[in-house]
């Protein structure tokens, strides 16, 4: 009966993890009327989803439930969903940060927990979610979430690009998904926000250019250390292509290998030149990182390079360009000589 | 256990008090033993000599190996056996004071007033840091403990060991729905709360050690004075009474001391509940009905078996460790079966 609460314990870090998951909205999409409103296109209507399976409708979706990150994406380029469902309070979730949500109604504020009574009444003809090919499901529908909450699926078809190797999976998916949907992709908050992400991350690539850094990502908490595993965290395999190594754990949890759980005794098992900090809980971590005697064991700890580390939330061009500028400058003055 | 054995348990028969004395001498001197293996060995390998020496030159500039030695295994050990010692002696007390052979801290409120209080300090007062929620689930479970008792105690005939069980279990009801309420709407009291979810010895260092040991030590103590009154409590209400036993003041100091050890326990670790559950039935096992006895050995057991499954966690979980409330799980549960299953458990 202990172990079910080892398995609780797991499945709210997942939780976690998935609750960042969601994206990001760019700032001002100004005035793109309804959904689609640069002239719905004719139909028919396909889209290859994450999952691989093409989903084909007659006429061109116009009303469109998102999950909170793909909204942020879609309302960028102008397509404006009726009705989001999130993993967290919309005021809270960093995706919607700054999106104009007027008109939209809220489905779900809370991981697994989706209105599909108040979603049927909108009578949306398609559900935009990422797809997350190692659970295989939707976010929002996975398996551990609410049976009633999965009832969403059968409203509409549900699509959605899939989570894997980079962050620009998702950014260019929904992209691409926006243009099917009849946005005029060129001329949009989007493309602006794509312009802004490209500079950022040639900024990026070129103040990398002139260290030798390795990064360990971490989420500390009071009885473990957790590494990541950059294999399941797309931005940390984005940023190891763009010249900052990022460890990768050697023994990752077989059960969830998101990450390799380190005791605090080991917590010196990798010496990295700095370390990047969970961002959902980058404030907590420091204080209970305090009171662990090994943490300094850790040598980019006892040099204080630790740096915010956008964990598992990114998905949009303008999010990723904000991150990236933020990172190159934390990163500026790391001293690349500290680790292994 | 042999079927030899089974047969003289079932023929209850009075067991010699040397024995019996002998038999925790032999129990206690496994303690060391064990203190010196939860020393030595942990999922970081570190050498014997190494650990030794950590002891010899533990200064500031000491060694990662030295740190670990002195800093987590020590506290961790100390803490392992003066909650174990007390979540044996709690489940022994609440046992004997229910009269019920499946009561344990949780019963009490316990787990649930000390959960609602850290998670109440995070969300509504805004509280942090592990000193703060160590404090805050000790006054919790304190609070609880009182609360039950008191409303156990309304009615005709005073705190008796249904009510109080109801009344336990109607608490804890209340409190956990409260307190999933408030977690729900916070990501970031979420986060912190894990930490007490599963029953765990990890990361509680000397400033936890040092803060909840005296109201370990002294309710362990007081647990261990307390023998005379359960035995007569045994006996049943009536026959308490007439040996002179006020059946209304005994059961207020035995709920105190209840509080405190569970109270202090949970604080330290999180809810731990098997310990408290399966313990006081082997140690009647082992000794009889006698709570003189049964309390001792309950105590030296219990410490064994919480320290015991740790050493056990650490050993087998890699890199990382396997909580301790883990362990108990997966080593209790077919123990617990096999006990009632052979040893038909004593009445109580």
């Amino acid at each position: 009966m202990r172990l079910r609460l080892a398995v609780a314990t797991a499945a709210s870090l997942a939780l976690a993890l998935s609750a960042c998951s969601s994206d990001v909205a760019d700032d001002d999409d100004d005035a793109k009327p309804a959904s689609g409103a640069s002239a719905t296109p004719e139909g028919p209507w396909t889209f290859t989803d994450g999952s691989g399976e093409v989903v084909e409708l007659d006429q061109v979706p116009t009303r469109i439930i998102a999950h909170a990150p793909a909204a942020a994406a879609l309302i960028s380029y102008g397509i404006r969903p009726v009705g989001i469902y999130g993993d967290e309070p919309v005021d809270t979730d960093p995706n919607l940060d700054g999106v104009d949500l007027t008109g939209i109604e809220i489905l779900g504020e809370e991981w697994g927990s989706i209105d599909v009574a108040k979603a049927s009444t909108l009578a949306p003809d398609l559900i935009v979610a990422d797809w997350w090919p190692a659970e295989k499901a939707h976010s929002g529908l996975e398996n551990s979430v609410k049976a009633k909450s999965k009832k969403l699926a059968e409203l509409a078809p549900v699509v959605g690009p899939s989570q894997g190797g980079s962050i620009l999976n998702l950014a260019e998916g929904y992209e691409d998904l926006a243009e099917t949907l009849g946005a005029d992709v060129e001329d949009s908050q989007g493309a602006e926000d794509k312009a802004a992400f490209e500079e950022a991350r040639d900024a990026f690539v070129a103040a990398m250019e002139d260290k030798d850094l390795t990064a360990l990502a971490v989420s500390p908490t009071a009885d473990l250390l957790y590494a990541a595993n950059p294999e399941y965290a797309p931005e940390l395999l984005d940023f190891t292509e763009w010249g900052l190594q990022v460890v990768t754990p050697d023994t990752p949890d077989p059960d969830f290998p998101y990450w390799e759980n380190l005791s605090w005794e080991n917590a010196d098992k990798y010496q990295p030149d700095v370390l990047l900090i969970d961002s959902r809980s980058f404030e907590e971590a420091k204080k209970t990182v305090a009171a662990q005697p090994t943490w300094t064991s850790i040598r980019a700890a006892e040099a204080g390079q630790l740096i915010e580390w956008p964990a598992f939330w990114l998905h949009t061009y303008a999010d990723y360009a904000d991150a990236l500028t933020k990172l190159t400058a934390d990163l500026a003055d790391v001293d690349d000589t500290i680790g292994d | 256990m042999s079927a030899a054995t089974v047969t003289a348990t079932a023929a209850p028969r009075r067991r010699r008090a040397s024995g019996l004395a002998a038999g925790l001498v032999l129990l206690a001197a496994l303690v060391p033993v064990l203190a010196f293996l939860s020393i030595t060995q942990g999922s970081r390998d570190i050498a014997l000599r190494d650990v030794l020496d950590a002891f010899g030159h533990f200064t500031q500039s000491s060694s990662v190996d030295d740190t670990v030695t002195v800093r987590l295994r020590v506290p961790r050990t100390i803490l392992g056996l003066l909650v174990g010692a007390a979540l044996g002696l709690a489940g022994t007390l609440l046992q004997g004071l229910t009269r019920n052979a499946l009561a344990d801290p949780g019963i009490m409120g316990v787990n649930a007033g000390a959960a609602f209080a850290v998670v109440g300090s995070i969300t509504l007062l805004g509280v942090s840091g592990l000193g703060f929620h160590v404090a805050a689930a000790f006054v919790g479970a304190l609070a609880a403990t009182a609360l039950v008792y008191a409303v156990g105690s309304l009615g005709r005939d005073g705190a008796t060991p249904v009510k109080m069980a109801l009344a336990g279990a109607a608490i804890t009801a209340g409190l956990t729905a409260v307190t999933t309420g408030l977690l729900l709407t916070d990501l970031a009291a979420q986060q912190q709360y894990r930490f007490w979810q599963v029953g765990s010895l990890a990361g509680r260092y000397a400033p936890i050690v040092t803060g909840v040991a005296p109201f370990l030590a002294a309710g362990v103590v007081g647990a261990l004075l307390c023998g005379r009154w359960l035995n007569a409590l045994a006996l049943g209400d009536d026959a308490a009474r007439g040996l002179g036993v006020s059946l209304g003041r005994t059961r207020v100091v035995l709920f105190l001391v209840v509080g405190l050890l569970c109270g202090a326990a949970t604080a330290a670790c999180g809810p731990i509940v098997f310990v408290g559950l399966v313990v006081p039935h082997v140690a009647r096992f082992l000794c009889g009905p006698d709570y003189r006895w049964v309390l001792p050995y309950a105590m030296v057991l219990g410490a064994l078996l919480l320290l015991g499954a740790d050493v056990l966690g650490r050993v087998l979980g890699g890199t990382g460790e396997l909580q301790v409330g883990v362990v108990l799980g997966i080593l209790g549960a077919p123990f617990f079966v096999l006990l009632v299953r052979y040893a038909r458990l004593a009445e109580l």
